[in-house]
């Protein structure tokens, strides 16, 4: 039987009258790389914060690592939050701390070891995601859109977690940065054998480094599979966000 | 899981190292092995047939262990290794130079952070100068075109300002009044000058206390919330599309603003005024038997116009700084939220340090002037 890393059943969220998830179930195995897309307001990202514990649904049930996230108590929730590394859409940089201490936090705060381990092992993990050593002591402010989803991700990985979320991780940079950056979560996953579930827009990353996606479409699930896969499904939408793929397939082509 | 371990092994002038068990962050939490002494060899091979797991962490403790013993990574064989192990191993030893090169934190002397700061500080005083310089501009503009001016904006402005102060502003000048009377009571009483307690309450609460208290009060209540709010709009690029759009973000969001405190700081001042005089005269009533008729008697007898309208003319002159000060704050906030928090302090700082230097310039002025 597959290890299943996330697993989630029937979900049901509704904000006021709008109902957001109406039976959502998906699941991840270990090693997988997965994105999850869709619509704007089709409850991408809410279904992520879901996933690990920073919203809950109405109903259904959510495993994280085994562990049912609605009914756990805080110590397993403890566990679990330091088994995977989130990147929050615009980073999410504490602003009053510099890059290296940004890294350094969670080790600080759930480890034991030295503050000088804590700072060497900061400063691997930003050399990893290819940040160069001077960036170390430069302010979250002080840094490009593409440093700081950089140095983001250096802090999710500061635990060595088995599972990354990225939210976006390619919105708001340039395409080569965005293709640098696909790049990177690719050889980090496949390097460290993380499993990574991953919201986008972006098709490139679609077409890029994805094993299978997820396809949210008016509150439910409308189909999951590789991107050939996917593309068999009859949905307007689908057809639309495929299409300018099929442009840029032509202009690759050229 | 393992307790992560290290053990050497010399053999022909070759050393083998050989590690076992879980090289994981969480094991290696609790206790961090060590490698025993072994003697220098040519050749450094790193066996990893026992190691149960690895991650980066791991992979760096381990080459931090070679790296102590002036074993470089760089050299070290690496043998047996299962292939993911090997993947992370290799990755994190191209990077372990980087994770060993401290970048000296640029050190702050004393001599050289007053020189920085005395340099910032005359760096907002320019700004200053230049953005009252922007705001008379602005203000002529205004004037050749009053058709601009935002009275909505400044409507609403007013609202927040005034109308949501009142029950504030009323109550501490009531208090305020209140204890003052009564702490004055108590003096005037040994000497039997209990009405006197009306000449004392007047002058003092419609001459300094209530112009400088609202003016306190409204620095930190709405001069904090201007520089906040002009500063996270200057975040989210606001301040940019207001421009963009051809409008002048100084006639859109800073006049209005200052345009609102003008009117507002004077009327809190009055109902400051009122407030004050109100405690008086109930703490008068129960304490030293004045009634409330003599109160009010005695009052426009001895209260001078002349010290209400000295009160009411420090307002405005408190309500430009204010403004000006909160709305400078709010425009050069760095794109940061600790630089929004930062900014209000400051804002909240330098309008009572203003508000208060003020005040004593016009003491001495007025005292000078015989007034």
């Amino acid at each position: 039987m597959t290890d299943m890393l996330i697993k989630v059943e029937q979900i049901v969220t509704r904000f006021g009258k709008n109902t957001v998830h109406d039976g959502v179930s998906m699941e991840v195995a270990r090693g997988e790389v997965v994105a999850v897309i869709g619509g704007s307001g089709t409850g991408k990202s809410v279904l992520l914060k879901e996933i690990i514990g920073l919203l809950r649904p109405e109903s259904g049930r959510i495993h994280l690592f085994g562990v049912d996230m609605l009914t756990a108590d805080e110590a397993d929730l403890e566990q679990v939050r330091q088994r995977f590394g989130m990147l929050f859409q615009d980073g999410a940089l504490f602003s009053s701390l510099n890059v290296e201490q940004n890294v350094a936090t969670p080790l600080l705060e759930h480890t034991h070891l030295p503050k000088a381990v804590c700072l060497q092992l900061a400063r691997l993990k930003l050399a990893m995601v290819g940040l160069p050593p001077s960036a170390a002591n430069q302010m979250p402010s002080e840094l490009s859109g593409g440093m700081r989803k950089r140095a983001a991700l250096a802090r999710a990985l500061a635990l060595d977690p088995e599972l990354l979320c990225l939210d976006e991780p390619t919105s708001g940079l340039d395409p080569i940065s965005a293709r640098a950056f696909d790049h990177l979560i690719r050889t980090l996953a496949d390097n460290l054998g993380l499993t990574i579930l991953l919201i986008t827009h972006d098709l490139n990353t679609l077409l890029s480094i994805i094993d299978r996606a997820v396809v949210l479409s008016g509150s439910k699930v409308l189909g999951s599979g590789t991107v050939a896969e996917i593309r068999q499904i009859n949905d307007p939408w689908l057809h639309e966000y495929f299409s300018s793929c099929t442009t840029l397939e032509t202009a690759h082509g050229n | 899981m393992s307790a992560p371990a290290i053990r050497p092994e010399s053999i022909d002038n070759k050393l083998y190292l050989h590690a076992t068990g879980d090289w994981r962050l969480s094991q290696l939490d609790t206790q961090q092995p060590q490698l025993p002494a072994a003697p220098r060899a040519e050749t450094n091979y790193l066996d990893g047939a026992e190691i149960t797991s690895l991650d980066t962490s791991g992979a760096l403790m381990l080459l931090k262990l070679l790296y102590d013993r002036d074993i470089p990574p760089d050299s070290v064989v690496l043998n047996n290794f299962s292939n993911a192990h090997q993947t992370i191993f290799e990755l994190v030893r191209q990077n372990f130079s980087a994770s060993q090169q401290r970048q000296p934190a640029a050190r702050h002397r004393t001599l050289a952070r007053i020189g920085r700061n005395a340099g910032s500080v005359g760096e907002h005083l320019i700004g200053m100068i230049n953005f009252i310089g922007i705001l008379t501009l602005e203000v002529g503009n205004l004037l050749r075109h009053p058709l601009r001016f935002r009275i909505k904006e400044l409507a609403n402005q007013v609202e927040t300002i005034f109308v949501y102060a009142l029950p504030l502003a009323f109550a501490m000048m009531f208090l305020l009044g209140l204890v003052f009377a009564y702490l004055l009571g108590i003096q005037a009483e040994q000497y039997g000058a209990n009405i006197f307690v009306v000449d004392g309450s007047a002058l003092a609460i419609c001459r300094e206390l209530a112009p400088v208290i609202v003016a306190i009060l409204v620095a930190g209540r709405s001069g904090a919330a201007i520089t906040a709010q002009i500063g996270t709009m200057k975040v989210y690029e606001e301040i940019d599309a207001i421009k963009v759009l051809g409008l002048s973000p100084y006639a859109v969001l800073v006049l209005p603003r200052i345009l609102a405190l003008l009117i507002a700081l004077p009327l809190l001042v009055f109902v400051g005024d009122i407030a004050g005089l109100f405690g008086s005269m109930v703490i008068a009533d129960q304490q030293l038997s004045v009634t409330p008729i003599t109160f009010i008697n005695r009052l426009q007898q001895v209260l001078e116009t002349k010290t209400v309208v000295i009160g009411l003319i420090k307002a405005p002159v408190f309500a430009v700084f204010i403004g000006t000060i909160a709305c400078y704050m709010g425009f050069t906030v760095a794109r940061d939220a600790r630089s929004i928090g930062i900014n209000t302090t400051s804002t909240v700082v330098q309008s009572i340090v203003a508000v208060i230097l003020i005040n004593a310039i016009f003491a001495i002025i007025l005292v000078k002037l015989g007034i």
